[in-house]
C-alpha cells in the first residue's frame, strides 16, 4: 500500500460522524483554554491530554490534534481583538490585527488569520506527510553556527517593529537583550543578574512577560488617559467578512508565511516565534501598501499567523521522523503518541503506518474543523468589543492573571507581571514600541547561546561563523537588509524605505 | 516618517532624561554584575560575562543618544494621563498578588475585577465587588475542577468545594 | 457513545472526592521528565483508586530546586503533598547553592531510572569507547560533547569519565544543550565528536544505525543492548540518572508509612508497568533504607565531581 492510500485509508476513518463529534470537541476545548492569555499550546495540551486518555486509539489520536490546533490557534483570537498575546508566537499578530480591530476591521482580521491558519496547517500538513524524511535531512544540516547565523537575521528584521524611532525602537530591543541576560547561563551553569534571588534563576519567562507588557501595560495605559473619546474603539465598520480587495492581498502573504514558518517550525531550534518575525518583515518589505503598516496592514496578520501554523505542523517533522521533541508543546505531544503506542523514530512511517497516516488524517480533519468552528464565530467574538471598558478590562485582567497563576501559582510571577505591567504602561507613554523588548528577551538568549557554542565547537576560531555556505549565505542577507536601505538613502531614495530609516534626529 | 518635528526646538525634556539616567543606571549594574562572574569561556573564548557587556555598552550609548535627543526636544509629547485609574489598577494587582495564597482564587482575583471596572468608571465597589467574586469564582470552578488547572483554594472555595 | 463523551469531559468534576487526595508537584515546566512522571503518576493513581482526583502542580525553575524550596517550606506535616524529583536536583542543588536539600523533604522512594549512553554520529572515525577516550588524551579540547544543561547528568558523566581516564576534568570541551531533543540534533547534525545523554533518547537511532554506541553507564550489561559497559572499557565509572517521589518533612512514622504503601501499591499495579513499558522507562523501584543509603552515595559522589569539573567551589 502506497502513501496516499493509507491517507485515504485514514482521511476514511477520521471522516466517521463520532470521530467528527470527536475532532469538534477537541477544537473547543482546545480554543476555549488556548485562548486565555498566558496559557500557551504546551500547558494547553498537558491540561488537556488527559481527556484524550478514555477513548480508543482513534478517538483519542483525533481529539489530541484537535486540541494542539485549537490550542495554536486560541492564542491570535486575543491577540487580535484585545491586543493581548495568548503565546509568543502570536506577539507579531497584535501588532497589525489589533490596529486593525480598533479600527472596525476585526472581522476581516480574524477571518484572514483564521483563513491563514487553515491553509498553512493544510499545506504543512501535507508537506509533512510526504516530505518529511526529506526535510529533516536538511535541518539538521544547521548547527550551531548556522542558527547564529539565522538569529542576525531575525534580528536585522526587528527592525520591522520599531515603529518611527530608531532610538526608541533600538532601546527597547536593548532592553529585552539586558533582561535576558538574567538567570542561570546555560552553558556555564553560572547564575548572572539574580542577585541571589531563586526565582530569577531560570530567567524571566516570555509568557509572563509578553501578558504583562500587552494586557496589563495596555489596560493602565488606556485607564490612564484623559481624553476618552481619543481611544474611542469601532466595534464593527463594513462587513465583518472579508473583502475583495482583502482577499488580494492576503492569499501571497498566506502561502509566503507557510513557506517561512514551515522549514523554521521543522528545525529542531528555530521555534515559532521566528518564522513569524520573518514573514511580518517580508510582508513589511513586498507590501503595495507600506503606509497601513503600523496602522492595520492586513498583509500583516495574514503572513505572521499562517507562519505560525505552519511551524506548529513543521514542529512534527523532527517529532515523529527523529522523535526529537524540540519544543516544550513537543515534549508533551511525545508524552500523548507514546500514550497511543506510537513511538517516534527514523522507523516509524515503516514500522506503523497505520497510526503515522491516521494521525496525519486526524490533523488534516482538526484543521478543517478549526475552521469551521472559528468562522462562524467571529461574528460572536467581534461583539467582545462592543463590551463596556469596565467589564472588558477587568476580565481581560482576570484572564490574563489566571492564566500566569495556572502555569505558575507563586506570588514572585505575579510581582513580575505587576512590575513589567506598569514598565509597559511607562513605555507606552514615551512611546517606545513594545514588540522589541519582548523579541529581544526571546533572541537573546538563542543568539547567545548559538554563537557560543559554534566558538566552543571550533576553540575559539570566528572564522568558523562563515565557513560554512548556509551561514555565509544567511550573514550575508542580513547585511545587505540592513546596509542596502542605508545606501538608497543616501542616494535620495529613502522615501521608499521610511519604514525602515525612521529617525532623523 | 523623515519630517524633524519643528515645535520647540529647545524644549529640555526632563522625563526623558529620567529615562537616559534609568538606561544608565541599568547599565551600570550588568557591569558590576558581569565583574563578578567567574571566567568560564572555556574553548569559546566567550564567557558568560561577555554577552552582559556587549549589551551593557549598547545601553551606555542609547542613554547618551537619549541624552542628546531630550536636549534637542525630540521627544515625542505625552498624552495628558488621569493617574487615579492607574493606581487603582495597580492596587487591584498588589491586593490579588497579597490576597491569592490567603483568601484563594476567587476574592483575590474578585478585589482586581472590581478595582479594574473602578478604574473605568464603574465607582460602586458594593456591586461590582460581589459581581467579580462571583465571576472569579465560576472561573476557578471551570478551570479547577473541570480542567485540573492547579489554582489556589481560599474559604470560599473549600465551602462550595470540600475537595478541593 | 454520547453518553459517555460527556461522561469522560465530566467526569474530573463528577469524581468528587470523598478522601483526601494527594496534589503532586512537578518541579519542572509541563512537556519534561518529571512533568510527565507526575501526570503519570497522577492518572495511575486516578484509575487505581488510590486518589480519585490528584492533582499536578508545575513549580518550575532551577532546576527543581525552587519546587523544592516551595514545597519544603509550605508543606510541613502534610501527608496530602508529593513532589517530583531526581537526580539532576542533587546537582542543581549544589550549583544554585540551594538552601533547601533533599534532607529537608522525606524521599519515599525511586520510580524509574535511566542509564547513560556515550554515542557517536555513524559517520565518526572512532569505532569504540578506546578511540574516543584516545582522541580524549591527544587534545581534550577537539572532543565536544553535547549533552543537557550545564551540571547535569550527561555533563557530570562526561567529567567522570575525564577523571577515570586520567584527563584533566576543567579541560573538557562540553557543549550544553537545554533540551535532549536539541543535543541529539546536533550530533545527527555531525557537528560535535560525540554526545551523552540517556539511553533512551538515541534508542531509536541506534537502532536506524545513524547513530554509534559506544558504551552504556549501568552497573552490568543492558538486555538488548549492544555496547559495553564503562566497567568493561576500563573507565571506573556508573551513573543512573534516577527520579524520585519525595513527600513533605515532618511526618510522623504512620503517615510515612501509609504514603509509601500508596506508593507501593501505585507502582506495582499492571496500570503503571504498563505506563513504564509505553514510555520506556525502567522499573528501579528502591524504597526505604536502601533507597536512603543510595541517595547518601549519590550526593557524595556527585560533589566531588562538580567540585573537579569546577562548577562548585
Amino acid at each position: 500500500m502506497g502513501a496516499f492510500d493509507f491517507l485515504l485509508q485514514g482521511l476514511a476513518t477520521a471522516a466517521e460522524p463520532m470521530m467528527l463529534l470527536y475532532a469538534l470537541i477537541g477544537v473547543t476545548l482546545g480554543t476555549a483554554v488556548g485562548v486565555l492569555p498566558g496559557i500557551g499550546p504546551a500547558l494547553t495540551v498537558a491540561l488537556l491530554l488527559p481527556v484524550t486518555y478514555r477513548l480508543d486509539a482513534a478517538g483519542s489520536l483525533i481529539m489530541f490534534a484537535g486540541i494542539y490546533y485549537g490550542g495554536m490557534y486560541g492564542g491570535s483570537t486575543t491577540s487580535i481583538l484585545l491586543n493581548t498575546p495568548g503565546e509568543s508566537a502570536s506577539i507579531i499578530t497584535a501588532l497589525e490585527g489589533n490596529k486593525m480591530a480598533r479600527k472596525g476591521r476585526g472581522g476581516p482580521a480574524l477571518a484572514t488569520a483564521a483563513i491563514g491558519s487553515f491553509i498553512a496547517g493544510l499545506i504543512a500538513t501535507l508537506l509533512l506527510a510526504f516530505l518529511a524524511p526529506s526535510i529533516v535531512k536538511v535541518a539538521l544540516v544547521f548547527g550551531p553556527r548556522e542558527y547564529f547565523a539565522l538569529m542576525v537575521l531575525a534580528f536585522v528584521t526587528v527592525s520591522a517593529a520599531f515603529g518611527d524611532s530608531a532610538l526608541r525602537g533600538l532601546t527597547s530591543l536593548f532592553l529585552g537583550l539586558a533582561l535576558a541576560c538574567v538567570g542561570i547561563d546555560q552553558l556555564t551553569g553560572q547564575a548572572r543578574l539574580s542577585f541571589g534571588v531563586p526565582e530569577l534563576l531560570d530567567g524571566i519567562e516570555v509568557t509572563t512577560m509578553a501578558v504583562a507588557m500587552f494586557a496589563v501595560g495596555e489596560a493602565l495605559f488606556i485607564a490612564g488617559q484623559r481624553n476618552v473619546q481619543a481611544d474611542e474603539v469601532t466595534a464593527v465598520k463594513g462587513s465583518i467578512w472579508m473583502s475583495r480587495a482583502d482577499w488580494a492581498r492576503s492569499w501571497k502573504p498566506w502561502l509566503r508565511g507557510t513557506f517561512l514558518g514551515f522549514p523554521i517550525g521543522a528545525m529542531p531550534a528555530g521555534g515559532a516565534e521566528i518564522g513569524t518575525f520573518l514573514s511580518y518583515a517580508t510582508e513589511k518589505k513586498l507590501t503595495k501598501h507600506p503606509e497601513e503598516f503600523g496602522e492595520g496592514a492586513i498583509e500583516g496578520v495574514a503572513g505572521p499567523e499562517a507562519a505560525n501554523n505552519a511551524s506548529a505542523a513543521g514542529t512534527l517533522v523532527p517529532l515523529l521522523t527523529l522523535g526529537l521533541p524540540t519544543s516544550a508543546t513537543a515534549a508533551i505531544m511525545l508524552a500523548g503518541f507514546q500514550q497511543f503506542g506510537l513511538q517516534p523514530g527514523p522507523l516509524l512511517f515503516a514500522t506503523n503506518p497505520t497510526l503515522v497516516w491516521g494521525l496525519i488524517a486526524s490533523l488534516l480533519i482538526a484543521n478543517a474543523m478549526l475552521l469551521v468552528l472559528n468562522l462562524p464565530m467571529i461574528g460572536l467574538w467581534v461583539k467582545l468589543l462592543t463590551v463596556p471598558k469596565p467589564w472588558l478590562y477587568a476580565g481581560i485582567l482576570l484572564f490574563a492573571t489566571l492564566g500566569t497563576i495556572g502555569a505558575n501559582p507563586s506570588s514572585f510571577e505575579l510581582g513580575m507581571l505587576l512590575a513589567f505591567g506598569v514598565l509597559g504602561y511607562v513605555m507606552r507613554l514615551f512611546g517606545y514600541p513594545i514588540a522589541p523588548i519582548v523579541v529581544g528577551l526571546i533572541l537573546g538568549p538563542m543568539a547567545e547561546q548559538q554563537l557560543r557554542r559554534a566558538l566552543s565547537i571550533s576553540q575559539g576560531d570566528w572564522t568558523t561563523l562563515v565557513q560554512s555556505p548556509i551561514a555565509a549565505v544567511l550573514l550575508g542577507i542580513a547585511a545587505l537588509a540592513l546596509i542596502v536601505p542605508l545606501i538608497l538613502r543616501a542616494r535620495g531614495k529613502g522615501q521608499v524605505l521610511s519604514q525602515l530609516a525612521g529617525d532623523e534626529d | 516618517m523623515t519630517s524633524p518635528e519643528p515645535q520647540n526646538q529647545r524644549r529640555r525634556d526632563t522625563a526623558a532624561l529620567v529615562v537616559a539616567a534609568g538606561l544608565a543606571v541599568i547599565a551600570g549594574v550588568m557591569l558590576w554584575d558581569s565583574a563578578r562572574l567567574a571566567d568560564l569561556g572555556g574553548y569559546s573564548g566567550v564567557g558568560p560575562a561577555s554577552v552582559p557587556r556587549v549589551v551593557a555598552f549598547g545601553l551606555l550609548g542609547l542613554s547618551l543618544w537619549t541624552v542628546i535627543a531630550a536636549l534637542k526636544g525630540d521627544f515625542p509629547e505625552r498624552p495628558a494621563q488621569n493617574v487615579p485609574p492607574v493606581l487603582w489598577i495597580i492596587a487591584g494587582l498588589a491586593a490579588q498578588l497579597l490576597l491569592l495564597h490567603v483568601t484563594g482564587f476567587s476574592i483575590a482575583t474578585g478585589v482586581l475585577f472590581a478595582f479594574t471596572a473602578r478604574a473605568f468608571g464603574k465607582t460602586n465597589l458594593a456591586m461590582t465587588l460581589p459581581i467579580g467574586i462571583v465571576f472569579a469564582f465560576a472561573v476557578w470552578a471551570v478551570f479547577s475542577q473541570l480542567l485540573m488547572l492547579h489554582l489556589p483554594a481560599g474559604p470560599l472555595e473549600h465551602l462550595l468545594f470540600p475537595g478541593a | 457513545m454520547k453518553q459517555f463523551v460527556l461522561a469522560s469531559l465530566f467526569a474530573g468534576a463528577l469524581a468528587m472526592p470523598a478522601m483526601a487526595d494527594y496534589t503532586i508537584i512537578a518541579p519542572a515546566n509541563p512537556g519534561g521528565g518529571w512533568d510527565q512522571t507526575a501526570r503519570t503518576m497522577q492518572t495511575v493513581m486516578q484509575e487505581e483508586g488510590i486518589s480519585p482526583s490528584a492533582q499536578v502542580q508545575n513549580v518550575p525553575g532551577a532546576g527543581g530546586t525552587i519546587g523544592l524550596a516551595q514545597f519544603a517550606s509550605q508543606n510541613k506535616g502534610n501527608a496530602d503533598a508529593l513532589i517530583v524529583g531526581g537526580y539532576v536536583m542533587v546537582g542543581a542543588i549544589l550549583t544554585n547553592n540551594s538552601p533547601v536539600s533533599l534532607k529537608d523533604v522525606t524521599p519515599i522512594a525511586r520510580l524509574t531510572g535511566e542509564y547513560e549512553a556515550i554515542v557517536v554520529p555513524a559517520a565518526s572515525p572512532i569505532q569504540d569507547m578506546k578511540g574516543l577516550v584516545e582522541a580524549l588524551k591527544a587534545d581534550p579540547g577537539a572532543v565536544s560533547w553535547a549533552g543537557g544543561s550545564a551540571g547535569g547528568t550527561d555533563h557530570i558523566a562526561v567529567g567522570l569519565i575525564a577523571k577515570a581516564a586520567g584527563v584533566d576534568p576543567t579541560k573538557i570541551n562540553y557543549i550544553a544543550y537545554s533540551g535532549g531533543g536539541e543535543a541529539l540534533a546536533a550530533i545527527l547534525g555531525n557537528q560535535v565528536t560525540a554526545g551523552v545523554s540517556s539511553l533512551g533518547e538515541f534508542d531509536a537511532q541506534i537502532k536506524a544505525g545513524t547513530l554509534r554506541l559506544l558504551a552504556v553507564s549501568s552497573p552490568e550489561r543492558i538486555e538488548g543492548v549492544d555496547a559495553p559497559t564503562l566497567k568493561e572499557a576500563g573507565l571506573d565509572v556508573e551513573l543512573q540518572n534516577w527520579r524520585m517521589v519525595a513527600a513533605a518533612p515532618g511526618l510522623s512514622d504512620e503517615q510515612k508509612a501509609k504514603v509509601t504503601a500508596d506508593v507501593e501499591k501505585m507502582v506495582k499495579s499492571e496500570n503503571w508497568q504498563k505506563q513504564l513499558s509505553d514510555k520506556g522507562w525502567a522499573d528501579t523501584y528502591l524504597s526505604g533504607a536502601d533507597f536512603d543509603a543510595q541517595l547518601e552515595k549519590d550526593v557524595t559522589s556527585t560533589e566531588a565531581v562538580l567540585k573537579d569539573i569546577g562548577l562548585v567551589k
